[in-house]
């Protein structure tokens, strides 16, 4: 998966599944800040990137993960290794 | 009867008879947390007992072995889900729900997502109970925040309350889904064709309140699905049913709910302080005897059964974590009235993605 397709699979989980508006969501993009979602929008991200990727995500790694672009590159590093 | 001799209440008895009524034959299967709530799972047992039938299936998730024990040998309608752990009260509900995925509300709520079940009820941990729905059972598309949804004594009659803790804090746009939602609560669950809805504020003018609030009254009065809106409502307006149903944030909402539950609690203590003051009061407090059981019995939060989680792609009911049998038997009910009313299909219809552009 290139890093645009990610990018296009975590936006659409942030569209559809927390209701974020589309315009908002750009690499750079903070969740609590730019993007207004709370705790339990982070923890409901985080579950739903570990099912559509297959991936285990940690409560400390999750814990790391301020930006859209910081979602994208971790899940990257895990699909690849 | 003429006006003068009616009651300045209607009996809650009257008021739930629809719907708890059966109205057809569809059976529905609800989960019962049966670890939840202090009085777990003794009265949770006992309660769910009572409502259960063959329409009403229960199905108990919890402390297999110990519910067992509590039911009888012959019990109908009733199956037993093993949970080994428990959300407590004192833990960090999103974290808690994440992680304890044998937990008694994790286990049960994962049943209603695998199409195992069609309703949830739990008296535990309100916050982990909308955590964990939000994670396991997931939101209606196009639902920013789900709302505690609630049935609110009232005078004449009771009204509903949105949000009663669900969402501390709010924007304007989740106040206008919420009225959305509980003139769809209104309708569908209680009945009242044409409710009128009040956003709850600090005045009666669209300019008193938060700037969410006043954000919220202009985004809820342009808004067409919304057919009713009476305008800012105070709280002395609540339990005058100035309004059939009244949007406030979770914060303020608990806040209101439990205050009316005291105030309640303790005119009905002091009335009862006055009756037995001499032998002449106890004689006049017999002849009222009937009446004011059912007047304590309008005030009775238990009567209308737990709060709906409204929002979520299924009926998910919050007790009161003090419930005893009465109040889990009327939620479990209230998990059955969700699952076979138009509440659901409703809320997806008006709030679905489309009908959220503006």
């Amino acid at each position: 998966m290139t890093r645009e397709e990610v990018f296009e699979h975590v936006k659409g989980i942030l569209v559809e599944t927390l209701s974020v508006d589309e315009d908002k969501v750009t690499m750079d993009a903070r969740f609590q800040e730019d993007l207004e979602t709370d705790s339990l929008d982070l923890v409901e991200l985080v579950m739903t990137m570990e099912e559509k990727f297959g991936i285990k995500i940690t409560d400390e790694e999750a814990a790391q993960i301020k930006t859209v672009g910081d979602a994208v590159d971790f899940v990257m590093t895990r699909v690849d290794a | 009867m003429s006006p003068s001799k009616r009651r300045p209440y209607t009996s809650p008895h009257a008021v739930t008879a629809s719907w708890t009524a059966l109205t057809d034959d569809r059976v529905v299967r609800i989960v019962v947390d049966a670890a939840g709530g202090d009085n777990a799972p003794d009265e949770i047992v006992r309660g769910a007992l009572e409502a259960s039938g063959p329409q009403s299936h229960v199905i108990f998730v919890g402390d297999e072995p110990r519910v067992r024990a509590l039911l009888p040998a012959d019990a109908q309608n009733v199956s037993v889900v093993h949970a080994s752990e428990v959300i407590g009260y004192d833990e960090e509900p999103a974290t808690a729900a994440r992680a304890k995925t044998g937990s008694s509300i994790v286990v049960g709520l994962k049943l209603v997502h695998a199409g195992e079940a069609d309703a949830f009820v739990s008296a535990g941990n309100t916050g982990a109970v909308v955590a964990a729905s939000v994670l396991y059972v997931r939101r209606t598309p196009g639902v920013k925040r789900p709302a505690i949804c609630t049935i609110m004594p009232a005078m004449p009659a009771p009204v509903a309350f949105l949000d009663v803790g669900a969402n501390a804090e709010v924007r304007a746009e989740f106040l206008r889904q919420f009225a959305i939602m509980g003139q769809a609560f209104a309708r569908e669950v209680m009945g009242i064709a044409e409710p009128s809805i009040g956003l709850l504020s600090i005045g009666e003018e669209p300019s008193k309140g938060t700037p969410d609030v006043i954000e919220a009254h202009q985004l809820i009065a342009a808004d067409e699905r919304i057919a009713h809106f009476y305008g800012n409502i105070e709280g002395r307006d609540i339990m005058n049913r100035l309004v059939d149903v009244i949007v406030t944030d979770g914060f303020t909402g608990n806040v209101g709910l439990k205050t009316i539950e005291g105030s309640a609690k303790a005119i009905l203590g002091a009335l009862r302080a006055t009756i037995m003051l001499n032998p002449l009061t106890k004689f006049g407090g017999l002849l009222l005897q009937k009446d004011l059981q059912t007047l304590k019995d309008a005030l009775n939060p238990e009567e209308f059964g737990g709060a709906l989680l409204v929002g979520m792609n299924a009926p998910v009911v919050i007790a009161h974590g003090n419930s005893r049998a009465r109040g889990i038997a009327q939620a479990v009910r209230m998990g059955r009235r969700g699952a076979v009313s138009d509440l659901l299909p409703t809320i997806a219809r008006e709030l679905g993605t489309s009908g959220t552009a503006v």
